[in-house]
């Protein structure tokens, strides 16, 4: 069963059909038209659209399943994906959750453990905290750490309750209101603290374990353009002037902590890095949306990977047998309004066109006609374009998104070609404040 | 004045039979009392014929409104025991199925009195959210 919707849940249909797995799509009553619905062999509604009843609704999801005689639950990246107790829950129901252990989506997905968990097994961490109990143990922690800190909501992802806070008669508010969004976003509104990495890169490795004990490495993606939100925007693989010492000590960073804890299925683990400084920042105990540009320079299908390490194989792949092969970007086209703070649009797409010809993947669960529902997240593509070499993917990652027609909604595609065009992303010398500092520049020009 | 001027007993009984006559909505009246005779009688207005309705519109029942019972979660449909049908009068809110999830029976109830017109699914049959399982006639 596909335990979710939009672009990721017809990933995994297609993983799914070419391998001869007959699927359940699950979807809510705003996404009865969805692409998904249609391509999987059944479908089930579980209740309406905002997403608590839902795709959260696990009574309904887990009764889906047992229903339709699933023997496996893909829950793709969001909703339940790293929800450890929904994990236990298919287990109790004798359901395959395509992910790794309960235990260790539990232990990464509390950040502050997370960061504990990686320091024993040797991997480098930024100077922060435990769980934060109040603002004034903030403070004295800030104050030993240094300023500028940030607060980080331990359940968080996406950069919800994240705030950075730079002078101590701040930290009361952003106390409060990381606390508030955490709690909202997450239902657990625990923070921890840790140093600020001024204009780091956001650098995350691709791993694969399985039952066996192995563990591989896919390379990095450097995902540093992210919006002043700390979403994601473009992402690319490999990490441009990365050096091969980085590089390697990255790679064998990771493998080392996911052997320690046991780690199987896919996961990544994402770094700040800054200069030679690599600092481990949290671990994502599921596929990851950016995941095709590895995927592209690894000719690998990760999905795939995740379903056959489940059913208990071993993985298809010795570390010897992965060769990078060229550079994959990726664009994300999100029904988003850039002059607006990147404002989420609700709507119908009157007209949809996307790009094709050599080196361009497409994924997308849109077309002309379809509703983008004001209850989820507003991707509505990826664009992919592979290269033989960095130069040669931005070319056609360009060509691509001048192809790319999305009339109904405001999109992302204009500030991706912006981006695109800029001497720093060219140049492949960017940080995670390259994105806010460009929007603050076209802004001031425009005034 | 002559006595042919004065109203004879006889005719004073007319006129008084024929005023409560009048009050009635009798259609013949006849007395007979020592040897005399009287009928009074009216004629019968003849009415047009009422007009007459398509067939189809005679045959066709008095609207109805109907109710549609969905399934708020998902699960595997079972019609309670004694199982009702479709026709069935209901003379108050009960038990008319449940939906199986996780091991627990969420009853189904009919929520008031009315007819079934339709049962939806086949004791079995699995469930989705939201999936119609009756139709009550609340006429």
């Amino acid at each position: 069963m596909i335990a979710n919707r939009g672009e990721i849940a017809l990933r995994i249909n297609r993983a799914c059909q070419e391998l001869g797995v007959r699927t359940v799509a699950v979807f809510s009553e705003a996404d009865r038209e969805s692409l998904h619905v249609r391509q999987a062999d059944e479908a089930f509604c579980v209740g309406p659209g905002p997403v608590p009843r839902s795709y959260l609704n696990i009574p309904n999801i887990i009764s889906t399943a047992l229903v339709t005689g699933c023997d496996a639950i893909h829950p793709g990246y969001g909703f339940l994906a790293e929800n450890a107790r929904f994990a236990e829950i298919c287990a109790d129901h004798g359901l395959t959750f395509i992910g790794p252990k309960p235990s260790v989506i539990a232990a990464m997905g509390d950040k502050a453990t997370a960061k504990r968990v990686m320091k024993d097994a040797g991997v480098a961490t930024t100077p922060g905290t435990d769980i934060l109990d109040s603002p004034d143990e903030a403070k004295k922690a800030a104050q030993e750490i240094g300023y500028p800190v940030l607060l980080k909501a331990t359940a968080g992802g996406g950069g919800k309750g994240m705030r950075v806070v730079e002078r101590p008669e701040e930290m009361e508010r952003a106390y409060a209101s990381a606390t508030a969004e955490a709690e909202a976003s997450f239902k657990d509104g625990r923070v921890y603290m840790e140093k600020l990495i001024l204009n780091p890169r956001h650098i995350e490795v691709q791993v694969l374990g399985d039952e066996f004990g192995n563990v591989i490495s896919l390379g990095e993606r450097d995902c540093s353009v992210q919006k002043p939100s700390h979403q994601k925007l473009i992402e690319e693989s490999p990490a441009p002037h990365l050096s091969d010492r980085a590089r390697a000590a990255l790679l064998e960073m990771a493998v080392r902590a996911c052997k320690h804890v046991g780690y199987t299925n896919a996961g990544t683990l994402e770094f700040l890095v800054s200069g030679e400084n690599v600092y481990f920042m949290e671990m994502n105990t599921r596929i990851q949306v950016e995941h095709p540009v590895t995927e592209m320079v690894y000719s690998v299908d990760l999905v795939k990977e995740q379903i056959r390490v489940a059913a208990g194989e071993p993985l298809g792949y010795e570390q010897s047998d992965l060769q990078l092969r060229g550079h994959a970007i990726e664009c994300r086209i999100n029904a988003e309004d850039p002059r607006n703070n990147f404002a989420p649009q609700a709507g119908t797409l009157a007209r949809v066109v996307f790009p094709g010809g050599p080196g361009v993947r497409v994924d997308t669960h849109v077309y002309s006609g379809a509703m983008v529902p004001p209850y989820y997240d507003s991707m509505i593509a990826k664009i992919i374009a592979f290269g033989a070499s960095r130069e040669a993917a931005i070319a056609r990652m360009e060509r691509a998104l001048r192809e790319t027609v999305v009339d109904g909604v405001n999109t992302t595609i204009q500030q991706c070609l912006e981006i695109l065009a800029t001497p720093e992303f060219r140049d492949g010398r960017y940080d995670i404040g390259f994105l806010p500092r460009l929007l603050t520049q076209t802004a001031a020009a425009e005034r | 004045m002559s006595d042919e001027h004065q109203p004879s007993p006889i005719s004073n009984r007319v006129r008084r039979l024929a005023a409560f006559f009048v009050e009635t909505d009798l259609l013949r009246l006849r007395i007979e009392r020592d040897g005399d005779e009287i009928e009074l009688g009216r004629q019968v207005l003849h009415r047009d014929p009422l007009p007459e309705f398509p067939a189809d519109l005679i045959d066709e029942p008095a609207p109805v409104r109907l109710d549609t019972i969905k399934a708020d979660l998902v699960g595997v449909f079972r019609l309670a025991r004694p199982a009702m049908a479709e026709g069935d009068l209901l003379e108050s809110d009960r038990e008319l199925a449940f939906v199986e999830a996780l091991g627990i029976r969420n009853p189904v109830r009919s929520l008031g009195p009315g007819r079934i017109v339709t049962i939806a699914c086949h004791d079995g049959d699995p469930v989705e959210y939201g999936q119609v399982l009756f139709e009550i006639d609340r006429g």
